[in-house]
């Protein structure tokens, strides 16, 4: 981009935050490219038919010139079918039916099974919500809603499958396999048991080749990626990210939350810095630490003078400056406890509010820590209800209460979140929930 | 059970690779409403104008949506194009439109509201860690607060790399408008981000990990 020399300077965090912002935005894959284009010409056609409805009305002569329409386009179609070398596919269900759009309803509680003319059988669990996206010589995509599906697929040099599960498309040539899908906790998972595919979507890498005997679970909520093999986990867990997010991510590697290993408080020996030296600008020194991205460095001069002394002597803004370095570094229980201090400490000040939510992050993020969690982000909500995190800790409250109390308890919470924050990132799961009958 | 024999759709089938045909052959193709012209027309130029708009609104959803209008309304004026080599221009003239009608209306929603909109929502968020979807939430929010014409020149300038003069020919405006605009909208957002430590310590602190 060339700068006009009468042209702003940019100051350089808001340039490298403008930068995040474009590089953040990816190009549309093919696939959504596709669907696009298939409602543009849905839209288009619509305008049409208006159109022709105008012109039949108005024109007596307008059903001659359909009927010619109508032989044509038989003869068109009659010629086509003649020269496909690929016969076509024909398939039934059985325990349910397809409704206009490719809905796939089931009839009774005992599943569904879609059958193919060349031998492809996909075996919807009972309950399972999906829809037969298309159908040609070539094969079939399906997409699951909700819930689990068996697929096995006679292997074709000329066809091709493909599964679509959120935000995941599988790829197919002929295996076994079976995918299952819960928009509610955002969690995609595939054993494959037959043959090879080809998982694209937010996985790492962008894509991830499975062979027969693994199997693959993406947890979105909580960013992991899980590959095990034989009933062994012998993978990775990985961060689910885009190079872009990589780039943000710091350069030490770092265990998931829910692995992060409890972080060993050291017994308190001296004093908190503020104690000793909030005049000679330790409060100051952490901040810029923090901004700074010297983490490690406030974490290991916490250490160096006793965690116990800091928590009890350092200052509102050097117990937030410590408990974000200890997130930024998963040191899950140091940054409990600097976000204890800081209520415990400072319990009128907004950090203290703030400290509810991220308390509550925290809790997530240990084992049996839900309900404290959920009980967390409801003071958080009580107290600040149009807050900055408001709309994030209704999120997180309605997906722990799903896993914990199931879907009867989460939908109310749905309900509430659609109504409050109805552009929030958990509207696609609060939907989800409400869906499932 | 039921039989039933596929009805393959055939809006997606191009017969032939049109990938190298020129934009006067595009041109005609549209008038005439050819299939293939459309679908060519719409992979060669949706993915510029769904990035462009997810980067001034900062939703995917509404991105998406934006370009489904853009190209209807494309499709609808396309016969009054002369030059098939404006076609780049015409189709992004018509993008940056909707999206300034879109940030209108989003404002006067803002106004009308009793509360905060959420913002920045669902820019493939899933993808990203806590801070860093909190790090762009805090700054589609300063964002927000800038008027429409502010926020869309600062977008297209700093984000799109488009020139002062492309800005002022597409939104309509004098060069010497763009370049105020520009001004007022960078002081503004370098003020309440400086009024923010928190915000820029931590974008400080991303820039010095990358």
């Amino acid at each position: 981009m060339t700068t006009s020399s009468d042209e702003p300077k940019v100051p350089g965090a808001l340039a490298a935050l403008t930068e995040l912002g474009r590089d953040r935005v990816k190009r549309p894959t093919p696939m959504e490219l596709d669907h696009g284009l298939n409602l543009l010409f849905a839209r288009v056609a619509a305008g049409r038919s208006r159109r022709r409805g105008l012109v039949r009305w108005s024109l007596v002569g307008a059903m001659a010139v359909l009927s010619t329409l109508v032989i044509l386009r038989v003869k068109s179609v009659a010629i086509k079918a003649s020269s496909v070398s690929v016969p076509a596919l024909a398939y039934h269900i059985d325990g349910g039916t397809v409704l206009d759009g490719g809905y796939l309803r089931e009839s009774g509680h005992a599943g569904m099974n879609l059958r193919f003319s060349e031998g492809t059988a996909f075996e919807f669990m009972p309950g399972t919500r999906g829809r037969l996206r298309a159908v040609s010589p070539d094969g079939a995509r399906v997409a699951i809603d909700n819930g689990r599906v068996s697929f096995s697929v006679t292997p074709s040099s000329e066809r091709h499958w493909f599964v679509e599960a959120g935000p995941f498309v599988v790829t197919v040539k002929g295996t076994v396999f079976l995918v299952s899908w819960d928009p509610s906790s955002e969690r995609f998972e595939l054993s494959l048991r037959q043959g090879s595919v080809v998982v694209s979507g937010p996985v790492a890498g962008g894509g991830q080749s499975l062979l027969a005997g693994q199997r693959l679970v993406v947890n979105l909520s909580r960013g992991e990626t899980l590959i095990t093999e034989d009933g062994l986990e012998q993978a990775v867990v990985e961060p689910v990210s885009t190079p872009a997010a990589s780039n943000l991510t710091p350069a030490a590697p770092q265990p998931s939350m829910a692995q992060a290993t409890p972080a060993r408080l050291p017994p308190s020996t001296a004093h908190a810095p503020s104690a000793a030296g909030a005049t000679e600008g330790g409060e100051r020194r952490w901040v810029q630490a923090l901004a700074s991205g010297h983490w490690d460095r406030i974490l290991e001069e916490v250490e160096r003078t006793g965690v116990d002394g800091v928590l009890n002597g350092a200052s509102s803004e050097e117990l937030f400056a410590l408990a974000d370095a200890a997130r930024y570094r998963r040191r899950v229980d140091l940054a409990r406890a600097a976000l204890l201090a800081e209520r415990r400490r400072f319990p009128n000040s907004p950090r203290a509010v703030d400290a509810i939510f991220l308390l509550g992050r925290v809790e997530e993020s240990r084992d049996g820590g839900a309900v404290r969690a959920v009980a967390l982000f409801d003071e958080y909500l009580a107290r600040a209800p149009a807050g900055g995190y408001a709309a994030e800790a209704l999120g997180r409250k309605m997906i722990l209460t799903k896993q914990s109390g199931g879907v009867a308890e989460a939908r109310s919470i749905a309900e509430e979140y659609l109504k409050r924050f109805p552009k929030g990132s958990y509207v696609g799961s609060a939907r989800a929930l409400l869906r499932v009958p | 059970m039921t039989t039933r024999r596929s009805q393959a759709s055939l809006a997606l089938v191009v017969g032939q690779n049109r990938r190298g045909t020129g934009d006067s052959d595009l041109l005609q193709g549209l008038v005439a409403g050819e299939v293939w012209a459309i679908s060519e027309t719409w992979h060669r130029f949706a993915p510029m104008v769904v990035m462009m708009a997810e980067r001034c609104l900062g939703s995917r959803s509404e991105a998406e949506d934006i370009c489904q209008e853009v190209f209807h309304r494309v499709l609808r004026k396309v016969k009054t194009l002369r030059d098939p080599s404006c076609l780049r221009s015409f189709i992004y003239s018509f993008a940056v439109r909707v999206v300034r009608n879109a940030l209108r209306r989003r404002k006067l929603l803002n106004w009308l509201s009793f509360e905060d909109p959420e913002s920045l929502v669902d820019m493939h968020w899933r993808t990203l860690d806590f801070e860093s979807r909190d790090l762009l939430r805090r700054f589609h929010i300063l964002l927000d607060r800038l008027g429409p014409r502010d926020r869309l020149v600062f977008t297209l300038r700093r984000m799109e790399s488009m020139t002062v003069e492309e800005i002022a020919s597409y939104l309509r405006i004098s060069e010497s408008t763009v370049k105020r605009s520009m001004t007022h909208a960078t002081d503004r957002l370098s003020h309440w981000m400086h009024a923010d430590p928190c915000l820029s310590g931590l974008v400080d602190g991303f820039r010095s990990t990358q």
